[in-house]
């Protein structure tokens, strides 16, 4: 379960202090695929951040498995992210020199998984998202846009994480590739019971979601 | 894949730039290691020549100056002295003259603080030869200068030197090393001499044999080789026989006294200075030996500044390299932090690939080195003291100077000129470094590899330490 409670983010501009996020709150059950929705610069990717660990709220609680993130430390920050959290973003974000495997297993070697494990089931995980073994072995750029956001899926899944946040996974891919990566991650949520929560600003996406939440000038209201 | 793995492959991620910044750096670690070279063999050879040079002290007349025939005489009822003094264990006092060949063309000479002597004639022939074409002749490590831009005579003979001396077996800093025949007993007036065997060869003589000086005949008891081909031109006999033969008697041109330990040199020296006073110039081996080698010294500090302004330089490169590389993959950090990594741990993944760079940089540098370290040292040596003999010689060029158609200046020269060629054989000793390139520079070039790696990662790993994991989010 996480639950959000008045969740704010403020930044200071100049002299401006601008809130991208404003008394946010919002619950998703365990297992859920929930999207959020809104235009440029509503603060999606803020909300998303916040959530994942990688920024910390101005105010309000995160409330993730009865622990809230915002009063943790760094180090515990970091163990967070890297137990509990997958990320995928738009331009998936792959390690330019290192192979399709080796990028699912590099979240597995920081949480001190011994390399045979490793080996085992970054295979496992991207013969799960259909990257054949051929292609496993090639670097980010010799695979399509789709097949690297799948290899990017492959490596949020690597330490089992509670939550999966996804940032525009589709952005970047034609529509039908698009589909394909959002059907991965429905398929994903259903079978391994993990929670996603998808930033998207295509509304046919967010129709096919669990549930979802419409964000216009920081503040979140319920979509569906 | 480990940290240290992901760090050396990313390292050959640009492979052009990696290799450039790898020479770079390998001429930086590079010029560490000649520096470091040159440093050891240079201080090396300090202590060599300060170990070497003994515990004696030199004794010569107050003001001595090679341009003036009238100089301060020093006695041996005044250097005897120096005897009763505490830790003082032998005292060798030496008179020294010059002679010319009978029948050769020479200058005339005029003794030590007094007129010329025309009895200071010898069968004897020097077994030095000079050059005799033109007017710049090279000589016994002098120039020699013709009035008139004319040529010596074809019956030049260089003068003999010849010497009265308490202990034989020392010929200024030259061991004489008995070849033939007895040494001369140092204490005793007799008519007997030691030679070279090159003088020796040169006028058909050999032990028992006899030859004429000062009117009178003298007999070779010995015969010796010091290796040097001055030393080797010298007669050698008593003080007494040489103070009775030119009428000297109890003159003397200087005096070694030793001391019994390097300890107590100072103190030594400090009490003959306070003894003889104004009537001689003393200085002990120490002083000597530490005038010879601050050419060296120069080329230590040279090289010891130098040493550290490459391992800065190589500091900086890498310093550089890595906050353009951090700059560079910002993104890829804060993806790294995304995904679960530690500060430390990203850190640590960029330092090891520094380390790759400085690594390789070293292997180059270790070459560079290696084949460097001698001719750099040489160089800097060489420079020094050719500064340094140059100087010299402005300050002491009378020795052997011809002037005012071919008159040496005095006997005086003959001893200023033993005393120029004394220092500068130490001051040539000094010169000659040898440089010495083991293992220990393997594991220098390593250790500066690793000293640069980290000054040059540092402040990366600061900079990293800085990148917020949400900046990726941000770049989306």
């Amino acid at each position: 379960m996480i639950e959000v409670r008045d969740l704010t983010k403020t930044f200071q501009s100049g002299d401006t202090t601008v809130s991208a996020v404003r008394n946010v709150s919002f619950s998703v059950p365990e297992g859920k695929f929930v999207s959020i929705i809104g235009k440029s610069g509503s603060g999606k990717s803020t909300l998303l951040s916040l959530l994942g660990a990688l920024d910390r709220p101005s105010k309000g609680s995160i409330n993730i498995a009865g622990h809230d993130i915002a009063a943790l430390g760094d180090r515990s920050l970091v163990d967070y992210r890297r137990k509990k959290i997958g990320f995928v973003f738009q331009s998936y974000n792959l390690i330019p020199n290192l192979t399709a495997l080796e990028n699912v297993m590099l979240p597995m070697s920081f949480n001190g998984l011994p390399s045979g494990s490793r080996l085992r089931r970054a295979t496992e995980l991207l013969d799960q998202v259909g990257i054949t073994s051929d292609k496993q072995q090639r670097k980010p750029g010799k695979l399509s846009g789709g097949e690297q956001q799948r290899v990017a899926i492959a490596r949020a899944l690597a330490n089992r994480p509670a939550l999966i946040l996804a940032d525009e996974p589709t952005g970047n891919l034609d529509t039908e590739t698009g589909k394909k990566i959002f059907d991965l991650l429905h398929k994903l949520s259903r079978e391994q019971k993990t929670t996603i929560i998808v930033v998207t600003h295509d509304l046919s996406i967010a129709g096919r979601t669990d549930e979802s939440f419409r964000l216009q000038d920081g503040k979140l209201v319920k979509a569906k | 894949m480990n940290t240290f793995t992901l760090g050396l492959r990313n390292a050959f991620r640009n492979a052009v730039r990696s290799i450039s910044i790898m020479f770079i750096l390998g001429l930086s670690i590079g010029l560490c290691l000649v520096m470091l070279i040159a440093d050891q063999a240079v201080k090396q050879k300090i202590n060599d020549v300060k170990s070497a040079v003994g515990t004696t002290i030199t004794i010569a007349p107050a003001g001595f100056n090679s341009f003036s025939d009238a100089n301060n005489a020093l006695t041996t009822s005044s250097v005897d002295k120096v005897k009763s003094l505490a830790h003082i264990t032998n005292l060798a006092e030496v008179l020294a003259d010059r002679l010319t060949t009978i029948g050769a063309a020479q200058p005339s000479f005029s003794r030590f603080g007094g007129d010329a002597n025309t009895n200071a004639q010898t069968s004897l022939t020097s077994p030095v030869t000079l050059n005799t074409n033109g007017d710049n002749n090279g000589g016994i490590g002098s120039r020699i200068f013709v009035n008139g831009g004319g040529s010596l005579p074809a019956n030049f003979s260089l003068p003999v030197p010849i010497v009265g001396t308490t202990d034989p077996t020392k010929l200024n800093s030259n061991d004489a090393i008995l070849k033939s025949g007895a040494m001369l007993d140092g204490a005793k007036d007799s008519n007997d001499a030691m030679i070279s065997t090159a003088m020796a060869s040169k006028n058909n003589l050999g032990v028992g044999s006899t030859f004429t000086a000062y009117g009178q005949t003298l007999q070779v008891v010995g015969l010796f080789d010091t290796g040097n081909q001055g030393a080797n031109s010298t007669v050698v006999v008593s003080l007494a026989t040489l103070q009775r033969l030119t009428g000297q008697t109890g003159d003397i041109t200087s005096a070694v006294a030793t001391v019994d330990t390097l300890d107590n040199l100072s103190a030594a020296t400090t009490a003959v200075k306070n003894m003889l006073g104004s009537s001689a110039d003393v200085q002990s081996a120490q002083e000597e030996a530490n005038n010879a080698v601050q050419p060296l010294e120069n080329v230590a500090s040279i090289s010891l500044i130098s040493l550290m302004g490459a391992v800065i330089a190589g500091g900086v490169i890498i310093l550089l390299t890595m906050v353009m590389i951090v700059r560079e993959r910002r993104r890829e950090i804060g993806i790294l932090k995304a995904i679960g990594a530690s500060n430390s741990r990203v850190v640590l993944q960029f330092m090891s690939e520094a380390l790759t760079l400085t690594v390789a940089g070293a292997l180059i540098g270790v070459v560079i080195g290696v084949a460097g370290g001698n001719p750099v040292t040489n160089m800097l040596v060489s420079s020094s003291t050719t500064a340094s003999l140059s100087s010299t010689a402005q300050t002491s060029s009378g020795g052997a100077r011809f002037a005012g158609g071919g008159r040496f200046f005095g006997t005086r020269s003959v001893t200023g000129n033993f005393l120029q060629r004394s220092g500068n054989g130490l001051l040539n000793s000094a010169s000659n470094v040898t440089t010495n390139i083991g293992w220990s520079i393997l594991a220098y070039g390593l250790a500066a590899s690793l000293l640069i790696a980290a000054i040059g990662s540092s402040f990366a790993g600061w900079m990293i330490a800085r990148v917020k994991p949400y900046e990726v989010m941000r770049a989306e």
